[in-house]
């Protein structure tokens, strides 16, 4: 009697063991998106926001700001040009430049002109509307603002690795190219290091 | 021998007496322990045959079908199958959608679940998650980096590029053993390629030395001699850099090698030539029937005497025999099985619209049969430990089941009941019994590679293989429109 009640007792502890695996379901919940979620440890939405922020920030706060704006009596005419990837991950460099675009432009304190890519797409917009659009509605050729800076920069990594930790560093370099001089006249630089640590093994 | 041979005749007629009363039991015994053992339909053949109709969508088409076949255990070995059925099919963007997922799975892999190491003892290593060797993983990196520079992404081409130099660098801190697989003189060289041509230089010579120490130091199993392309790479990035002392070392090294220098080639445009010759090698099972008394050592060889080993079909009849005899424990280890193409060299013609056509050569840069040998060769020893403890384990077990069984059965029925369960848990130690024989068979068996530099121009690229010995034509592949400074990459499938 005493076997068959510890041989239940086992069969029930077996089963309830092999079916512990099988609770995983799909769970989803919404968060705000300021939350920091690191999950890989990757560059992730909060790097990219966080990273913009400071950076745009700092920048605006150097003197070559007042420098202009009390020489030329206007605000500087900025745009972002290169932001390259040399890390060692597919970062979607287009959503870092979003952040900074966004940053620059919500400052008020800088003309923001659109990029290389966007100014194709308005030309070819233009040049139809001077083919199709009413004559008093077309808008004319010739008429950009020719911007006085570039935001330039990148974003690299430095990768160290033993035993399933890594530490991940992120360096990355923003600079203010003054367009006619190719003076630069800010260099800022924000670093972000991670540490992952992996188990070897889990039950 | 003969006289080995008779005495276990007679011993199996005596028990074949018993099994013709039990053949009904036996019979669903067997079915029930061999469930899921079939030989599946053989993809990796289908795979083959459409390549070799020049279809790689088909090809791809089959390993997409096979996806559930794959199963949980194997979703590495199927992202690393279909990221390569997808490159040949020219869908590179998928390609690196699944090669990225397999990438993520190998990194999750790293966290080893003990439930799973405990069944895969209990059972065999088919119960493990493949995680692939370490040159396959590596490879990966390789086939995206190959993926993004044929869609002109080269930045991204370059992330791959640093992947695989963190990849390699941990390998070469894990592995003490100098002759050991630690390094990659393909992937380096790759890298160094795509270094050079988005114009960094100094990272590109870097790579191109790592690769000639690697191809250098890894000759005698890999057999691959260091490329002549590369001798020329290295002397052309050296001078470019302006490393005097490195640059007279390679031309004391390399007397014979001709070569342009960078600013000779700065107008010209480049054209890579990848070639995947042949079929990988594939694993089959080696089983080794070690008998632990006199009667099932006579088994053993009347066994073998009667069936050709290592077949599917045998192994429920070896269930059955081992499992009534409960004295024979079986090891399975996997044994490689080279493919190798019979494709020396081939080459591809650039045909201009005006002017002479160039006829390119490629030169094997990575012998994936090579690898996978070495590769087998460094971890069979932990495997055989490994299955021999496993067998012996569930050896023991079946044994204590058995005399279990016996003891609870009393003696009028014990030695029935001690003989059914003796025949169900040995024979599930012997049926359950299986090396793991999974590894990436789209690759090629080997790889080559050229690089050719052109005037600007359009070129029509004709592929074929095998030269005037063989007339084994490979499909014809585009029109190349090429500027100057500008690099097209071409990727060819050659079979068998």
């Amino acid at each position: 009697m005493i076997v068959m009640d510890r041989g239940r007792i086992g069969f029930v502890a077996l089963v309830v063991l092999m079916l512990a695996g099988c609770a995983q379901e799909t769970k989803i919940t919404r968060v705000d998106s300021g939350v920091v979620t690191d999950l890989s440890g990757r560059w992730n939405d909060t790097d990219s926001r966080i990273v913009a922020e400071s950076m745009v920030k700092e920048a605006l706060e150097y003197p070559w700001l007042n420098n202009f704006s009390s020489s030329k009596r206007r605000q500087p005419v900025v745009l972002v040009g290169t932001i390259q990837n040399s890390s060692h991950e597919h970062i979607n460099v287009g959503t870092f430049v979003s952040d900074l675009e966004r940053e620059l432009t919500n400052s008020q304190k800088v003309t923001f002109v659109a990029g290389k890519g966007d100014r194709e797409e308005l030309r070819t917009e233009r040049k139809e509307q001077a083919m199709y659009a009413r004559e008093d509605t077309q808008k004319a050729p010739g008429k950009e603002i020719g911007a006085d800076y570039m935001m330039k920069g990148t974003i690299a990594t430095i990768l160290d690795e033993a035993e399933g930790t890594k530490a991940v560093f992120y360096q990355i370099d923003l600079q203010m190219v003054d367009l006619e001089s190719n003076a630069k006249v800010w260099y800022g630089q924000k670093k972000i290091k991670k540490v992952i640590e992996k188990k070897r093994s889990i039950f | 021998m003969s006289l080995l041979a008779s005495r276990p005749t007679a011993l199996i007629q005596a028990r074949w007496g018993f099994f013709i009363f039990t053949q009904f039991l036996v019979a669903l015994v067997a079915f029930v322990l061999l469930a899921g053992c079939g030989p599946s339909v053989n993809r990796y053949l289908l795979i083959e045959a459409s390549l070799r109709a020049h279809d790689p969508k088909g090809a791809d088409a089959i390993v997409a079908g096979a996806e559930k076949d794959y199963g949980a255990k194997s979703r590495v070995l199927y992202g690393m199958d279909r990221g390569m059925t997808l490159h040949l099919a020219g869908d590179y963007q998928q390609s690196n959608a699944v090669l990225e997922q397999a990438e993520d799975e190998i990194d999750r892999l790293y966290t080893r679940k003990i439930r799973t190491e405990s069944l895969a003892f209990m059972t065999n290593d088919t119960a493990l998650f493949y995680e692939g060797d370490s040159y396959e993983q590596v490879l990966i990196n390789v086939l995206k980096a190959l993926n993004y520079a044929l869609l002109g992404q080269w930045q991204e081409a370059l992330v791959e590029a640093r992947r695989i130099d963190h990849r390699l660098n941990l390998l070469s801190d894990r592995t003490q053993e100098k002759n050991a697989y630690r390094d990659d003189g393909f992937a380096r060289y790759l890298s160094g390629i795509l270094y050079e041509s988005t114009g960094d230089v100094n990272n590109a010579f870097i790579a191109y030395r790592k690769a000639y120490e690697t191809f250098e130091s890894t000759r005698s199993w890999s057999h691959t001699d260091v490329p002549s392309q590369l001798r020329a790479d290295l002397l052309r990035t050296a001078e470019a850099l302006h490393f005097t002392q490195e640059f007279a070392e390679y031309q004391q090294a390399f007397p014979n090698t001709k070569w342009e220098s960078s600013q000779a080639l700065q107008q010209l445009a480049q054209v890579i030539v990848i070639s995947y010759n042949g079929r990988a090698p594939r694993k089959e099972d080696q089983f080794l029937d070690l008998p632990i008394s006199l009667n099932a050592l006579q088994l053993v060889l009347l066994n073998r005497g009667l069936s050709q080993p290592n077949r599917q079909s045998n192994q429920a009849m070896d269930t059955v025999l081992y499992g009534l005899n409960g004295r024979v424990v079986r090891v399975a280890l996997p044994r490689l099985v080279p493919q190798k193409t019979h494709v020396p060299i081939d080459t591809v013609n650039l045909i201009p619209d005006h002017g002479m056509k160039v006829a390119v050569n490629t030169e094997l840069v990575h012998n994936v049969t090579a690898l996978a040998d070495k590769s087998l060769s460094e971890r069979i020893a932990g495997i055989t430990v490994k299955a021999l403890a496993r067998a012996t384990s569930k050896f023991a077990m079946a044994e204590g089941a058995t005399r279990g069984a016996q003891h609870a059965a009393g003696k009028d029925a014990g030695p029935w009941v001690g003989l059914l369960v003796g025949l169900v848990t040995k024979g599930f130690a012997v049926a359950s019994e299986e090396a793991d024989k999974r590894s990436w068979q789209t690759l090629p068996d080997e790889i080559h590679l050229a690089r050719v530099w052109v005037p600007p121009g359009r070129y029509q690229v004709q592929g074929s293989a095998g030269g005037f010995h063989n007339p084994l034509k490979s499909e014809a592949m585009r029109t190349l429109s090429l500027g100057p400074g500008e690099t097209a990459v071409l990727i060819q499938r050659v079979m068998p």
